[in-house]
């Protein structure tokens, strides 16, 4: 039984893995018979991402939203979105004055400063988690961020 | 006064503190992990920060993270609630040197009655009763006139000890000898030490406690008991004022007593003096330096804001009240509604799909749920509170039957059915009960169900 449905979960994984290159998508998540498959490729999404996204919910939209949905919430679900490790002040710029760390349209390597958050007096460097290019910048300089808020978004090349 | 509060805390609490601040006039600022985005307390508020993941570790005691939030807020002052960094003496020292006021006592007191053997003596110096003991004891014929003096029951134990290893009791003289010798061969096995001391032991004590207010500038009062006996793992699940189990004379003498040691030790903020109770004597057990989950039932008996009063003092404020102002009327009972299995009290996490709390007279429910509410696994499950009020205690029973029948939970397990039943029992009803009544309740009816 446990063979059975081992095997099962391996042939469909291989399907949808076929099929995620057919179609170019990165993410197909299928339910059939009471089990659920996720097959994601590409680019990783953060831990954060992956277990905190609220579960779909009707409810969700009759809810009156706190606040219009920003450009920055849009870019949640895009998977290069690179999100704050913490709460703080974020600066685009390694001092006042100074050119920012990036632009739209900067090549990035793994580990390259993307900006600094600043909490609690310290100057924490926020690193980018893979190479490529920087598509968009959703913070401004001196803009207070909140745990999991979506900083930048880079797409790999 | 302070412009704009950040409520460090989350669930019921959070959103009690943020009723006194917008009663005040105060701007709320609410924290939150992810786990908790969609939180009434986070609804309510006037802002929100995310402060971290669901890990309270990573969130609600996350001091850099909670500082951080302060400063993009522009927070002049943090409530720490119950629980998470109330008692952190370090988090209140990290706020003033931020110029940030921490809403509670200084980090000394803090620290004084974190730590349970400075508590102890301090208590004692403060003239507070402890439970009696001895020093280090090694003849037989010396501890039997310390047991005389201490008077039987007593407890052998370990000075090394701790986790109930290297413990014995001895009912009478008879049993003293023995117990001497097998607890100071545990604790020579045990902890490598074989020296013992002997403690009074209570057979059937209640949990008393006396609730304080005072502002931090000499002056100190008391609002009366609560009686906290009915309890499961040292986890309160009902709390009654005043005690059904006091006379009049013995609370007026534990009321002035704590109240005259506050003064002593120019105490700041509210604060709880627990002490376990029988036969007419009291002896201390420590001293909570925050705000209660059971604070409500003394709100109800005296019309006090315990929180309100907390963030006046807070403010530098001195006491808005005298001792002669306090004035205890009728009976209030709080249930703490937990989302458990009301037999196994396992955890029950999951989404609310519907819920209806009691109303009318005299009843007050403080809670975060909601229809649609999804209890996250991470946190601890209390979701709310009833609290009853009435003129006597026959009515506030009465009352609490008629809520407890009203409150609707649905779609996880609570501890609702348990009070249904406990309300019903002979002893609950005659307010007969010590801190052992609960469990030795629990197991018969475990046995009940078993056969």
């Amino acid at each position: 039984m446990a063979q059975k449905a081992g095997s099962f979960d391996k042939d469909v994984i291989r399907e949808l893995a076929a099929l995620l290159e057919e179609t170019g998508l990165t993410e197909i998540e299928v339910e059939h018979d009471g089990k659920r498959v996720r097959v994601a490729r590409g680019v990783n999404l953060t831990t954060t991402l992956t277990t905190d996204l609220p579960p779909a919910d009707p409810r969700e939209s009759a809810r009156p939203a706190k606040r219009a949905p920003t450009q920055s919430e849009e870019f949640i679900v895009h998977p290069g979105t690179v999100t704050s490790p913490m709460v703080g002040t974020a600066y685009r710029a390694p001092e006042p004055g100074a050119p920012p760390f990036i632009e739209i349209g900067s090549k990035v390597t793994a580990g390259q400063t993307l900006l600094i958050i600043e909490a609690m007096k310290t100057m924490n460097q926020i690193p980018s988690p893979r190479a490529g290019t920087v598509i968009s910048i959703l913070v401004e300089d001196g803009q207070p961020v909140e745990y999991g808020e979506p900083l930048a978004v880079i797409e790999q090349r | 006064m302070f412009d704009k509060i950040l409520i460090a805390n989350r669930g019921e609490i959070a959103l009690r503190v943020e009723r006194a601040c917008k009663e005040l006039g105060i701007a709320t600022v609410a924290v939150h992990s992810t786990a908790d985005a969609d939180a009434m307390h986070v609804r309510l508020a006037d802002e929100s920060v995310c402060i971290g993941a669901a890990p309270a570790k990573g969130s609600y005691l996350n001091i850099p993270a909670i500082v951080a939030a302060c400063e993009i807020t522009g927070a002049d002052a943090v409530h720490p609630g119950y629980g998470f960094l109330a008692e952190n003496a370090r988090f209140a020292e990290i706020l003033e040197e931020h110029d940030i006021t921490f809403i509670g006592p200084t980090a000394e007191h803090i620290r004084l009655m974190g730590d349970k053997i400075e508590a102890k003596l301090t208590a004692q110096q403060v003239g507070m009763p402890v439970v009696p003991g001895s020093g280090p004891v090694e003849e037989i014929d010396e501890a039997k006139k310390l047991a005389r003096e201490i008077g039987y029951p007593v407890l052998v134990k370990a000075a090394a000890g701790g986790g109930g290893r290297g413990m014995k009791l001895a009912l009478s003289e008879d049993e003293l000898e023995p117990a001497m010798l097998t607890a100071r061969n545990e604790a020579k096995a045990a902890f490598g030490d074989s020296t013992v001391y002997l403690e009074k032991y209570l057979l059937h004590p209640r949990h008393i406690e006396v609730q304080v207010l005072a502002d931090g500038q000499g002056n100190a009062i008391q609002l009366g008991e609560r009686d906290c006996s009915l309890q499961r793992r040292h986890q309160k699940l009902w709390e009654e004022a005043p005690s059904p189990a006091l006379n009049e004379s013995e609370r007026v003498r534990i009321g002035e007593l704590v109240a005259k040691a506050m003064r002593e030790l120019r105490y700041r903020g509210v604060g709880t003096v627990e002490f376990l109770y029988e036969a007419g004597a009291f002896y201390f057990i420590e001293m909570n330096t925050r705000l209660q989950v059971e604070h409500t039932i003394t709100e109800m008996v005296t019309g006090l804001d315990l929180v309100i009063e907390q963030i006046r003092i807070a403010a530098g404020a001195p006491l808005s009240l005298s001792q002669d102002d306090v004035r205890v009327n009728g009976h209030a009972i709080e249930c703490r509604i937990n989302a458990e299995n009301p037999h196994t009290f396992r955890p029950s996490p999951g989404t609310i799909t519907h819920f209806h709390p009691p109303g009318g007279l005299g009843v007050r429910v403080d809670s975060g749920a909601y229809a649609g509410y999804t209890i996250p696994p991470y946190y601890d499950s209390l979701i709310g509170k009833l609290i009853v009020h009435a003129r006597t205690r026959n009515e506030c029973l009465m009352r609490l039957k008629r809520a407890l029948g009203e409150f609707v939970v649905d779609g996880i397990e609570t501890t609702i059915p348990l009070f249904n039943s406990l309300i019903t029992e002979p002893d609950i009803v005659d307010g007969n009960y010590d801190i052992h009544w609960l469990e030795k309740h629990l197991a018969k009816l475990g046995a009940r169900g078993k056969s």
